[in-house]
């Protein structure tokens, strides 16, 4: 899979992703780094990570969003995961995944409300 | 065109961890899993296989359909000539930990499934054996 299928939006300072269905080692870590060199250019308040479409969040997946979230809770922003599958929350849950710093939304647009909220309550 | 009712993936590189999930997540739908299930069953194949690339560095997945007493399912097994597991006992309480990714996943697998086999030997390799079934009116 061609790591280009990530799309990386900056919305006022919060990063937008939207991952692929099935998203294979190579694209995950794409997207770290898409998202590490975007935190070095911009001042980022929060990532919303979309998964809407995605089918399987295995281990390596899991791993990477928890160290992500991690990077951007050390720099002051808010990661949130928005729309996971029903079938995927139930499956990674039985299987013991976590998400560590990760915050969660049913939508994008609740993701980024969340986000917009927190930098209000903490004054620009 | 037939379905094809067994098959095997080598397990090489981490590329050959998608190649797995499609042949799974495929016989899966094909056999009438639910959506969950699916997810179950296709998860847990993910994180063997990569444990073959991760411990064996390579090896090999099979996949057949069941069909046994009226009950259909998939089976899908995991075999290496790996360097083996000291301590099965153990690798079976180590899961996952926050963002530890310690231990190979093993007591995750099989909570997923429904049957779960694991035999190795040190030197030798590694096979891991998973069995689904398909109930009526689950997910």
């Amino acid at each position: 899979m061609v790591p280009e299928n990530i799309s990386v939006v900056k919305v006022q300072n919060i990063l937008m992703v939207t991952v692929p269905s099935d998203p294979d080692d190579e694209t995950i870590t794409a997207l770290q780094e898409r998202v590490l060199r975007a935190m070095e250019r911009h001042q980022v308040k929060g990532l919303v990570l979309d998964i809407s479409t995605v089918e399987t969040l295995d281990s390596f997946f899991a791993r990477t969003i928890t160290e992500t979230a991690q990077m951007v809770s050390l720099m002051g922003g808010l990661t949130v995961i928005a729309g996971m599958r029903p079938s995927v929350a139930i499956t990674a849950t039985q299987f013991g995944l976590t998400l560590g710093n990760a915050l969660t939304a049913l939508d994008a647009d609740l993701a980024l409300d969340m986000i917009r909220d927190k930098v209000a309550r903490q004054g620009k | 065109m037939t379905e094809k009712h067994k098959g095997r993936v080598r397990v090489d590189t981490e590329v050959d961890i998608v190649v797995v999930r499609k042949a799974v997540r495929d016989t899966a739908v094909a056999l009438g899993f639910g959506v969950t299930d699916v997810t179950r069953i296709v998860t847990a194949a993910s994180e063997l296989a990569r444990n073959i690339i991760q411990y064996a560095g390579s090896g090999e997945m099979k996949w057949s359909r069941l069909n046994e007493n009226n009950k259909v399912g998939i089976e899908v097994v995991f075999e290496d000539s790996g360097p083996g597991i000291a301590h099965i006992d153990l690798a079976m309480t180590i899961g996952y930990t926050s963002g530890g990714g310690m231990g190979m996943g093993l007591p995750g697998a099989k909570r997923l499934m429904d049957e779960f086999e694991i035999s190795s030997e040190i030197g030798k390799g590694t096979k891991v054996l998973l069995r689904k079934w398909l109930r009526k009116g689950s997910l």
